[in-house]
């Protein structure tokens, strides 16, 4: 019985797409063509690096008394100077629009040098004290100058480290995940900053797409804000002690309308997917609030079926929603 | 008529545009005649990426959960059997009939919700099923594999999984045949010492044949319609295999079937050392000889977790000092591979190949989370017709 590939040259040869002997080049070039082991190396010299610096910093760690910290922090601030400097030597000239890359290397060397002065700073005032309790200090420090990198070298990576540091700053993480793992619904008392700077790093987003200032900056500024005033909208949604529902609910909505405006806009599916999501969330505890649970447990073993096929039937043709067009 | 839900031209389509796509990427097909092959070989299903998958997968399954929930209640009567009967044949028939109509209409191609409605009709007519074998055969108890009552029920499960499986080359589906056939397995020789002291050896032979009988459908001219199962029960036959003749597994699990406190050694030990050591090696070495990619993955996630079989058991070095000299091995071994096969050798290459992205591309994933140097979505970027969806934080970079 023939092969797939053999299946596959004798169809094309079927339909006459193919002339016999290109087909037994092709068949030829199957049979030798060598096996890529491409991911598979680097997958084992990922692990390989990973399980070296583990095991080093764990034995760096047990004989600290030997080494002295002075040397690791000498060690670490040599490391951060020499990769922010080799960054620096190839920055690309200041721009609103997208800088030319200078390359794999300094971009990774400066995002090893912004992630190595974080290490920096965390080791200084785990031992020495550096800033005392000014915590806030020690986390607007790196959100200062990572903003400022970010801009200057045009680095999208550094941004979403600064947005970070920003947020660690406002008292909350930013980074996708952790609202998922680290975000703590009853900490009601947060979810007030959170959806502010939510909002103001959505803005920030908008703001600068349409004005076009870095527009390229606007997916990580609207994927973390979005994320963020969504989660701590919904959040306070579903507790007392946090912005009255009036205020959220609202909010929420709106949100999701400007997502779904920007998903048009950029014919990005995942903001219109937050949008949908979180704007089906809103409108279900709206009909809940309206219409009380009592009537609303009636209202809902038709309401959850129908609206379910509902979102389904939006995505599945999300394609026309967002005016995407077929590639020629 | 054909018993294949799915029209077996589009899994061939999307085959050969792939390799026409690869082929054409080492202008081993000219630009016309990639146009030719596209223009002939249309894509004329919806997939979109995995993400949007995903969703579609929940919300229709939230559907059908308050549907069902809708249902049981209008049927709800005094005789609380009957009532969950009517339901269940209801539901059963529904999801049935609206998948087959989506197939139809819309002609998703496992795009997330044909699967859901797919799980929902399988779920009620196994429900159906338990219902009825519990008027014939008593109620089994569903805690104990060897309980004889669960007997029909794996043996029904089963014959309805591969039943769904032909018809609808549902991955899941197929895996879920797949453990049914092994649960059957354990539930027919647990009851017996003999049983239970050949089990490891029963379950590396049950992979074994599963392993030929893919070969032999993998050789069909309906390959296409059922690769990605195919490939599930592969990777799954090989997981059995090795998991079979592991030592950590078999003495571990010889402790746990007999309610021992502490897991004693086991009878023919030294067979399971040689396999625990030997198996990850013939994987490797067959994935290289053969070009498997997936063998070759299963044996080296398989060598793994022979290592922590031994570490488990004997502890040879502190683990800091392991991992720094494994890590520094391994470092080097790789590097000199990477070295070595900058030219091919062997027909082997470090270069990247010409299918499109690996299974999993680990940098995507720890870049996402910062959403790094990736560029944003491109205007017109394709999800539809096939084309794994970009955009969003983890498409392709």
């Amino acid at each position: 019985m023939p092969t797939p590939t053999e299946h596959i040259l004798a169809d094309l040869q079927a339909r006459g797409l193919l002339p016999p002997a290109q087909a037994a080049a092709l068949a030829s070039y199957e049979h030798q063509r060598p096996f890529s082991l491409h991911y598979e190396l680097r997958a084992l010299l990922y692990l390989g690096v990973t399980l070296l610096s583990g095991g080093l910093g764990v034995l760096v760690y047990q004989n600290i008394d030997q080494l002295g910290h002075g040397v690791i922090v000498a060690g670490i601030g040599i490391l951060t100077v020499v990769c922010l400097g080799y960054a620096a030597r190839h920055r690309p000239a200041f721009t609103w629009g997208q800088a030319p890359s200078p390359g794999l290397l300094p971009e990774y060397l400066l995002l090893l040098g912004c992630l190595l002065f974080l290490a920096l700073e965390g080791y200084l005032q785990a031992q020495y004290q550096l800033f005392g309790t000014r915590y806030g200090l020690a986390a607007a420090l790196p959100t200062v100058l990572f903003f400022g990198i970010a801009y200057g070298f045009d680095h999208r990576g550094v941004l979403s480290l600064a947005i970070t540091a920003l947020a660690s700053w406002v008292g909350v993480s930013a980074a996708p995940l952790a609202a998922f793992t680290q975000y703590d619904f009853a900490a009601a008392a947060l979810s007030i900053p959170a959806a502010g700077l939510g909002l103001g790093l959505l803005a920030v987003g908008l703001w600068s797409d349409v004005t076009r200032h870095k527009a390229h900056f606007a997916f990580t500024y609207i994927s973390l804000g979005g994320n963020l005033a969504l989660f701590a909208l919904t959040a306070s949604l579903f507790s007392a002690y946090s912005l009255p529902h009036a205020v959220a609910l609202p909010l929420l909505l709106a949100v999701c309308a400007s997502l779904v405006w920007y998903a048009r806009r950029s014919q990005s599916y995942l903001f219109l997917l937050m949008g949908a999501v979180f704007g089906y969330i809103g409108v279900t505890y709206l009909l809940y609030e309206v219409l009380g649970t009592e009537i609303g447990f009636l209202v809902g073993t038709l309401y959850f079926p129908a609206s379910a096929i509902g979102v389904v039937m939006l995505l599945i043709n999300m394609k026309r929603l967002l005016n995407i067009t077929p590639k020629p | 008529m054909s018993f294949k839900a799915y029209p077996t031209t589009w899994a061939l389509h999307e085959a050969v545009r792939a390799a026409a796509t690869r082929w054409h990427r080492r202008q081993l097909l000219t630009d016309a005649q990639q146009v030719a092959i596209e223009a002939a070989y249309p894509l004329d299903f919806f997939r979109p990426g995995w993400l949007l998958r995903l969703v579609l997968f929940i919300f229709t399954g939230i559907g059908c959960a308050t549907a069902t929930g809708f249902l049981l209640m209008a049927t709800d009567t005094l005789d609380s059997q009957f009532s969950i009967a009517t339901g269940s044949i209801i539901c059963a028939i529904g999801s049935l009939a609206t998948l087959e109509l989506t197939i139809k209409n819309t002609k998703p191609y496992h795009a997330g919700y044909d699967n859901a409605l797919l799980y929902a009709a399988l779920l009620a007519l196994l429900f159906l099923g338990a219902e009825a074998l519990q008027l014939l055969v008593g109620t089994p108890d569903l805690g104990d594999i060897t309980d004889p009552p669960m007997r029909p029920l794996l043996l029904f499960a089963g014959a309805l999984l591969a039943a769904a499986t032909v018809r609808y080359a549902d991955r899941g589906v197929a895996a879920a045949g797949f453990a049914t056939g092994l649960l059957l397995l354990a539930n027919l020789v647990l009851p017996y010492a003999l049983g239970r002291a050949l089990l490891p050896f029963l379950l590396m032979l049950a992979a074994a044949g599963t392993g030929w009988l893919v070969r032999h459908l993998a050789r069909r001219p309906d390959y296409f319609y059922y690769r990605t199962c195919l490939q599930t029960v592969k990777a799954l036959a090989l997981a059995t295999f090795y998991l079979g003749g592991n030592y950590l597994v078999v003495r571990e699990g010889n402790a746990a079937i007999g309610h021992l406190p502490v897991a004693p050694q086991i009878p023919f030990a030294p067979l399971f050392y040689a396999f625990t050591a030997c198996i990850p090696l013939a994987y490797i070495y067959y994935g290289l000889r053969r070009h498997d990619r997936l063998v070759l993955v299963a044996g080296l996630l398989a060598a793994a977790f022979s290592v922590f079989t031994l570490r488990y058991y004997r502890t040879l070095l502190p683990p800091a000092v392991a991992a720094t000299l494994a890590g520094a091995l391994l470092l080097a071994a790789a590097a000199a591979a990477l070295r070595y096969l900058r030219t091919p050798r062997h027909g082997l290459t470090e270069a990247p190949g010409d299918e499109a992205a690996p299974l999993f591309n680990l940098e995507s994933l720890a870049v996402a989370q910062y959403n790094a140097p990736g560029p944003a979505p491109a205007a017109g970027f394709s999800f539809g017709g096939g084309d794994s969806g970009g955009g969003g934080a983890t498409g392709q970079f």
